[in-house]
């Protein structure tokens, strides 16, 4: 082969190789790393709430299982929560002590979800159903618009307004957090923590 | 990055000249030039913010057709891809929303430029020139998160000065090489809600290549 054509060869080869991909490989794009991701309802003022109530176990939800979990890992997941609301001023009290708002924490695996939009109902079996805290339901305000899924592995905290319950028993979550791919083995409970821990860091009406 | 470009600059014009005090030599001046190149990006500025890595990732096409002496005009058409993984950062949204992630950026442009050029001793092994390349780029700007991908594409206007050289492969070979060096201008800009607001976009490019050279 002439070394002239060689070359175009090569050239031609290099040229392909490296441009005309559009997406790079998917070994460089981080897909196993954790994602915090928070969102908070911007139509309310948080100072109005002083107390809160935590769910006394974590909900466990996968397409096959659902169930409740409190083992220590659990409930140190449902401490540092409260920890971090405590720290920020709110009074820890009991479910039955009219609290301003509710969490809920719930763990997902393996599901794919096209969720969000105003309106829609909160359904998973083994979740904290809406008279846990008394009410009739749970509403969705807001989500975002970007994220159209999600998959192995969330904890999901949910902070559910229990101050302004509407005439029909229908209670708004006023802030969220996703913290992706925590039921990985790859993932500490240490990390677990200080996800939560900047979970509510990032929320800036949670600033200190 | 300035020693880079002082010395690249110098050695072109360096090659001209001292073509330039031979005798002429026996050869052909060319009716067009037909180029592809290899494309190296080092982008600057806001750009240089989003990603700062240089990019072997890109591919160039060009022809340019003599109009009088050493005046040419033609077109480019190009590929490129700059890309970069960052640790976690946190990013704001605008409706109190937050995220906080290890993340992969890229953006990928497709640049269209018509070309003005002036190619010195375009009859000689070695024919430096200059140039000015006007037109559009089709950018997309993309942000990773795990799978999920956020991104804006923009159109936009730009201007690349170049300055290169085309070294015939023999006096009367129809292939050679090229060597040249642009900056390239953008009004293209990166926005995700509130991070990385960016304006004009500039990079520099470096190409390398094969050039079909028409009698």
């Amino acid at each position: 082969m002439k070394p002239k054509i060689l070359l175009i060869l090569l050239m031609t080869w290099l040229f392909l190789v490296t441009s005309c991909s559009k997406y790079p490989p998917t070994s460089d794009r981080l897909l196993e790393d954790l994602v915090i991701y928070t969102k908070y309802d911007t139509s309310i003022k948080f100072n109005q709430f002083k107390t809160f109530s935590i769910v006394d176990s974590i909900a466990y939800i996968s397409p096959t299982d659902s169930g409740k979990v409190l083992d220590a890992d659990a409930q140190a997941v449902l401490n540092q929560i409260t920890q971090n609301m405590t720290s920020r001023g709110y009074v820890l009290v009991n479910k039955n002590q009219n609290p301003d708002l509710g969490i809920n924490v719930a763990a997902v695996k393996n599901i794919n979800v096209q969720v969000y939009y105003p309106g829609w109902y909160w359904g998973y079996p083994g979740y904290f159903p809406p008279w846990y805290w008394g009410g009739g339901g749970y509403y969705y305000p807001y989500y975002p618009t970007y994220i159209t899924s999600y998959s192995t592995g969330t904890l999901l905290i949910e902070m559910v307004d229990l101050k302004n319950v509407t005439p029909d028993g229908k209670m708004y979550i006023r802030w969220n957090a996703y913290i992706r791919a925590l039921l990985t083995n790859s993932h500490t409970l240490n990390q677990i923590k200080e996800s939560i821990d900047q979970a509510f860091r990032q929320t800036k009406v949670f600033s200190k | 990055m300035k020693k880079i470009i002082v010395i690249f600059i110098v050695s072109i014009l360096f090659a001209g000249f001292a073509q330039g005090q031979d005798k002429p030599s026996v050869g052909f001046t060319p009716s067009s030039y037909y180029t592809f190149s290899w494309n190296t990006t080092f982008t600057l500025g806001d750009f240089n913010k989003w990603v700062s890595n240089g990019s072997p990732a890109g591919f160039d096409f060009g022809g340019r057709y003599l109009i009088k002496g050493g005046l040419t005009a033609g077109f480019n058409i190009s590929w490129q891809r700059v890309s970069q993984s960052y640790g976690y950062e946190t990013f704001y949204g605008t409706a109190g929303d937050a995220i906080t992630a290890t993340n992969y950026r890229f953006t990928w442009m497709v640049p269209f430029q018509g070309v003005i050029a002036y190619h010195f001793m375009p009859d000689k092994l070695v024919s430096p020139y200059i140039g000015l390349g006007i037109g559009g780029d089709y950018m997309e700007h993309h942000l990773l998160v795990q799978e999920y991908d956020i991104y804006n594409t923009r159109w936009d206007f730009s201007l690349t000065p170049e300055i290169g050289a085309l070294v015939k492969f023999g006096k009367f070979s129809n292939w050679g090489g090229l060597i040249a060096f642009n900056y390239k201008w953008t009004t293209n800009k990166i926005d995700f809600d509130n991070n990385w607001n960016s304006k004009d976009l500039m990079m520099l490019n470096l190409k390398v290549g094969i050039v079909l050279i028409v009698r």
